[in-house]
This record gives structure tokens, sequence and C-alpha cells, in this order.
């Protein structure tokens, strides 16, 4: 399935440090990230070999925070060194291009509290040697249940598919996000109908964020990618 | 003055003042696991002994409270403190302190380390921790398995005695049909919806997911059917019957999905190996995935054959080569005499597998797979030919292509 079109270079991300465009001999562009662990894949990504690294080419439909990038994401506020707490972690698709980015130096707190796709994220993830992800099996709607083994983290970023991810979202902030840190959220953006009119959920979403103190920096609607769902980037005024 | 800060760290408990000084900690001894037992049962809000050890020693110092960030764990605590409040409050202010300024102050101060000594040792508790977690919740899962996967069987043999008796019964009506549809599904199908042979038209067939080819067969011989005529009132109790072969039939996908789920929870090796529903039934014949686990692999060859087994024992005839594991699709359609090897060395791949399932929880099983189709290659290349056959052998031998009996059952609704 790969390989059959040539890659015909590499350059940086305009804006965000990690993140990579990799383009390919019938002219397209693809978003990628460099490998934490070469040779390996994890959800069946493309891995492309340029001038000594390699890519893993991230792919939008299976990535919000990539569709996100893909839409003009502006802020950005996960990059090298960066500390994630990432709720919803599943099985690691988009855990493993956020452990890319942040390299050695980051860290990436997964939470999931599914067991059945957790084990399919030790396998891909963990057994695979990104030791730059703590696997945390526990419900995001409780933090206190992490207390021992979660530090500050700069971005707390939420995909639980769930109403009021807003609330989790900030009350694990409250415990777990740096002053001045920020939270990503992944929100159910569009009712279904047409007219493209945002949700009632969405509304409710954004404006729990903003009671809590937050300040919306940035929303990105995700389609074509993904029709249902935007991310929205916020900070703390604290 | 005299309130302590509780706060929870992956290698131990630390007491904070209010404005982030440490006043005392214990630091977890023994090993990986058993470190993240611990950290399993405070997040659940049980006390450990270290927890309660060290709030007697700050009670002794004279605090008069105890801060702690986890309720639930404050409300367990102060069940079994006497003589010193404690209070919860999520976050508190030294525990952010403490989280926050954890790398440039704490961890040297508390641990000793530097911040990747740190990380490493937390990495292992944590991956452990997590695998901990994981075994059990498919501890007590294999049960639920073993009794799914039974269940198929029983199903298996209700479908098969309704699927008889509806043919027999219809039979007498539309003999016919018996000989034209083979598939049972397809045959409970025509009859629950269609009933009376007249009705056997071949739009009214076709509709029925069958082509228009054999729609077209079925109806002429529905026309000149010999069978004995049947009012609407005589033919409703087959409809019926029928239709529960076909709501058993559907139970009986619900509850393959069921097990093909909860084995790549309990065990993902033993299916990524064999597949979930052989996989569910050693492990029903097992007794469950630990008692597996604990089998050697010359019993797991022969699970599901103990009848010939014990025969074999009894007279001093040859034991049997394989139980259950027969329907393995690498062992029935292979050559007669290249089974038991193969049966053999699927035994010895499995045997490791349910272990790794049973205590490790590590994904080994792409590593096995590869290494018994490679053994299988070997057995099929060294032992192309039948072996040529010892004189008396050959007196008791079947002739070839004879059905075996090994106690193995057939593999059924593949
Ligand atoms: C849409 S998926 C996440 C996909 C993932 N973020 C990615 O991009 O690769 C949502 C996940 O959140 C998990 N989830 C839902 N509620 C949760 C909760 N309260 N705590 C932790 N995880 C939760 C679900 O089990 C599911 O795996």
């Amino acid at each position: 399935m790969s390989s059959l079109i040539k890659p015909t270079g590499v350059k940086a991300h305009e804006r965000f440090k990690g993140v990579y465009w990799v383009s390919f001999e019938d002219g397209s562009e693809k978003l990628a990230t460099i490998n934490l662990t070469p040779g390996r894949r994890v959800y069946g990504e493309q891995l492309v070999q340029w001038e000594g690294n390699e890519y893993r080419i991230w792919n939008p439909f299976r990535s919000k925070l990539a569709a996100a990038i893909m839409n003009g994401l502006k802020v950005m506020p996960i990059g090298e060194g960066t500390r994630v707490l990432y709720l919803g972690a599943a099985s690691g698709t988009t855990v493993s291009h956020v452990s890319d980015i942040v390299g050695p130096g980051g860290l990436v707190y997964s939470v999931e509290f599914s067991p059945r796709v957790f084990r399919e994220f030790m396998e891909k993830i963990i057994d695979q040697g990104r030791r730059n992800v703590i696997p945390i099996l526990a419900d995001a709607r409780y933090p206190e249940q992490y207390l021992s083994i979660v530090k500050t983290v700069d971005v707390a970023y939420i995909d639980v598919a769930q109403p009021f991810q807003a609330k989790i979202l900030a009350d694990n902030a409250d415990v777990y996000v740096r002053g001045n840190g920020y939270v990503m959220l992944v929100i159910k953006a569009m009712s279904i109908d047409v007219t493209k009119e945002p949700s009632e959920t969405f509304k409710r979403e954004i404006d729990h964020l903003k009671e809590r103190g937050y300040e919306i920096l940035d929303m990105v609607h995700l389609e074509p990618y993904d029709t249902a769902h935007a991310i929205v980037v916020a900070r703390k005024s604290r | 003055m005299s309130t302590a800060y509780v706060v929870l760290d992956t290698l131990g408990i630390v007491a904070l003042s209010e404005n982030g000084d440490v006043i005392d900690k214990v630091i977890y001894s023994g090993d990986v696991d058993s470190i993240a037992e611990k950290l399993n049962k405070l997040e659940v809000g049980q006390p450990v002994d270290e927890l309660i050890n060290l709030v007697n020693k700050l009670k002794s110092a004279g605090f008069v409270r105890v801060v702690i960030e986890n309720k639930e764990l404050a409300r367990n605590l102060s069940n079994v403190m006497s003589g010193i409040e404690i209070r919860s409050e999520l976050p508190s202010k030294p525990g952010l302190m403490y989280r926050e300024n954890f790398g440039s102050r704490y961890v040297r101060e508390v641990f000793g380390m530097d911040e990747g000594q740190y990380m490493a040792r937390v990495y292992e508790i944590t991956v452990a921790q997590t695998r901990h977690k994981l075994k059990q919740v498919a501890e007590k899962r294999d049960l639920f398995i073993a009794q799914a996967i039974s269940s198929v069987d029983d199903i298996d043999k209700i479908l098969n005695l309704i699927s008889s008796r509806v043919r027999e019964w219809y039979g007498l009506h539309f003999p016919e049909l018996d000989d034209l549809v083979k598939d049972h599904r397809d045959y409970m199908t025509l009859v629950s919806e269609l009933g009376h042979r007249r009705n056997f038209t071949v739009e009214n067939i076709t509709k029925l997911g069958i082509s228009q080819d054999r729609a077209r067969r079925i109806y002429e011989s529905s026309v000149k059917s010999v069978g004995a005529e049947m009012a609407d009132w005589d033919l409703e109790p087959i409809r019926a019957y029928a239709r529960i072969y076909l709501q058993l039939y559907n139970i009986r996908n619900q509850l393959t999905q069921y097990i093909d789920e909860a084995m790549s929870e309990v065990a993902p090796n033993i299916k990524e190996l064999v597949g979930p529903l052989l996989g569910a039934r050693l492990i029903m014949l097992g007794g469950g995935l630990m008692r597996l686990a604990l089998l050697p692999a010359s019993t797991i060859q022969v699970l599901g054959a103990e009848k010939a087994l014990f025969r074999a024992l009894r007279t001093g005839s040859k034991p049997p080569k394989h139980g259950i594991i027969f329907q393995y699709p690498e062992i029935f359609r292979s050559p007669r005499w290249q089974r038991g090897k193969i049966a053999r060395a699927l035994a010895a791949k499995l045997a490791i597998a349910a272990k790794a399932d049973a205590f490790t929880g590590n994904f080994i099983a792409p590593r096995l797979k590869e290494e018994l189709l490679k053994r299988i290659q070997e057995i099929k290349t060294l032992y192309a030919k039948p072996p040529a056959r010892k004189p008396e052998v050959k007196a008791k031998a079947k002739p070839q292509g004879a059905p075996e009996k090994k106690g193995g059952r057939k593999p059924r609704h593949k």
C-alpha cells in the first residue's frame, strides 16, 4: 500500500516544531512526525526515509489533531519537550504522534478507561518501546485516581467522546496543568444537520471552559476529515 | 501551623508543610510489582501501611490535622485513625507546589535522584501497574468465556436437532426442498417466511436472498411436488419451530462475537494463535486460563480427548495424538501421518501463549505464530510421504480416508 509513490522532500512545518511536510513525486504533501521508534508502525501508517530520519505519515482521517493542523490550527501548544496529559488515549493513534513530537525530553501521560482498547495501546505503544509515554488505565472523570503518577504538565488534551468533556478537562487541569498552561478539547461541533449550526453541546462545552476561567485561543473545524468535530485550544488566565 | 499535607508519589508518600517544606516521607520498598499493587490500592482509596505509619508519625510529632487530596482515601483513613483530623482537598496548595516544582526541587530532595532516573522508575512501575490491572479485569472473565463457548456448543446441538426435525416434518409437505436447499439457515428462512409450497414463487424466493437460478429450480419442483397437502393450520407449528432456529442462530452469532472480543482481553496470545473459538474451548477444557497456563504441552495436546486417553491407558492401545486442537485447520487439513507432529508443535506454542496471557500480559503471539508456521512447513517437507508401514501395523490400519476417531470434534459453522 505504501512506497509506490516516492517521497521527494521533507520540510519542517512553518509554525510547529516537530511537525513536518513530506512531499511526494505526484505533487502531494503529507503531514508527518519523526519516528521515535524507527522501523515500527502504530496503525499501519506509511514510513518514509529521508536524509537519515524516518518519518511517520500522520493521517488526518485517523487522527483529529492532524486534521486540525491540516485545517490551519494556529495555536499548537504541543512541541519538543512538552509534557502532555492525554485523556482518552484509545489504542494510541494520536498519542503516538504526540510522543514523536515531544520527543525523548517530553512526556505523554496517557489516560484511557477501556481495558479492551488499552490492551491494544500497550501492544502498540509500550511494547514498541515508546519510553516517553506513561500508560494510565483509569477514568478521566476522577483525576484523583492518578495523583501518585502525574506531575505538572504543560498541556491537557481531551478526546473522550462524552458530553461534559469540558468539565472533565477543567477538573484535570485544576490539578495537573501548570499556571499559564494550555488545554485542548476535541469536541462535537456540528449538529448532523446540513445547516451546520454549532450544536447545543458545542456551546455548552465552550461556555463551561469560559466559566472555568479559560480564554479561547483557537478553534478549528475538522471537515472534511471528520464531519462532526472541532478542536478548541484554550489557556487559563491566571 | 500544625497541619500536614500528604502527597502521593509513584515511589512513596511525602508529608509537606503548608508552604511546601518536606516534613517527612516514606519511600516504598519492595519490587516493582509490589509497589504497583500499593498504587492500585491507593487509587481506589484503600490506605496502605506506609500511609498509616506516616500519619501515625505525624500525629506523634504533634500534628493535629492531615490533608489528603484523594477524598475516598481521606475518608477510609479517618475510619482507621483516631486522635488526628483527616481532611481532603483537591488540589491542595502544597500538592500543586509539589507537582509543579518536582523536577527542580523535590525529586532530589525527597528521592535523591535526578529526573531521568526517577522517570525510568516511574515508567517501569506504571507499566507493571497497568498490566496488573489488565490482568485483573481479564481474570474473572475467562470463566465467562468458558460458559459462553459451552453455550455455543449447546446451541449447535439444538440447531442440529431442530433442523433435522423441521426438514423431516416439512418434508412431508414438500420433500424435494430437502435436496435443493442444503444450507440450514436458508431452509429455515424459506419455511418460516413462506409456509405453504404454493407461496414458493420465484419472486418470493429471491426476496429471501436466494439466486434467481436456484429460485427457479425450487419453484419448479414446488409445482410438481409429490408431498402431502397441508393446511395453514398444520404448517403453523412448523414455521414457529423454524423461527426458533433462526432466533437461536442469531444468539449464536452474538455469543461468538462476545467471545471474540472477550478473548482479545483475556487471552490475546491464544486468540491470535488459534482463533477465538478454539481458544475459548481450550480455556473451557482447561478449567480457566490460569489452570490452562499451568498444564504441560503434552496435556494441552490431548485436551478434549480424555476418553480416548483413558482408554489408551487402560488397554495399552495407542494414545490419542490430538484432542480439541484437531479443529486447527493446519491439523485437520493435513495428511494423517503429519497430524500428530503438527499437534505437538501447536500444543507447545499454546502452552507458551497461555503462560504469557495468564502471567505477563505480553503480546508475543506474532513470534509464536511465525515459529509455528515455520515448523509446520518443516514437517510438511520432512514427512511429505506417508511412512512405510510395519507389517503388524498394516494389519490393524484403517483404509485410507476412513473417518478418524480421535475424540477431537469437527469444526462447525465455519
Ligand atoms: C474517540 S476515542 C479517542 C481517540 C484518540 N484520542 C485518538 O485520536 O487516537 C475516545 C476514547 O475515550 C475513552 N473514554 C471515554 N470516556 C472516558 C473516561 N471517562 N476516561 C477515560 N477514557 C475515556 C474511550 O474508551 C475511547 O477509547
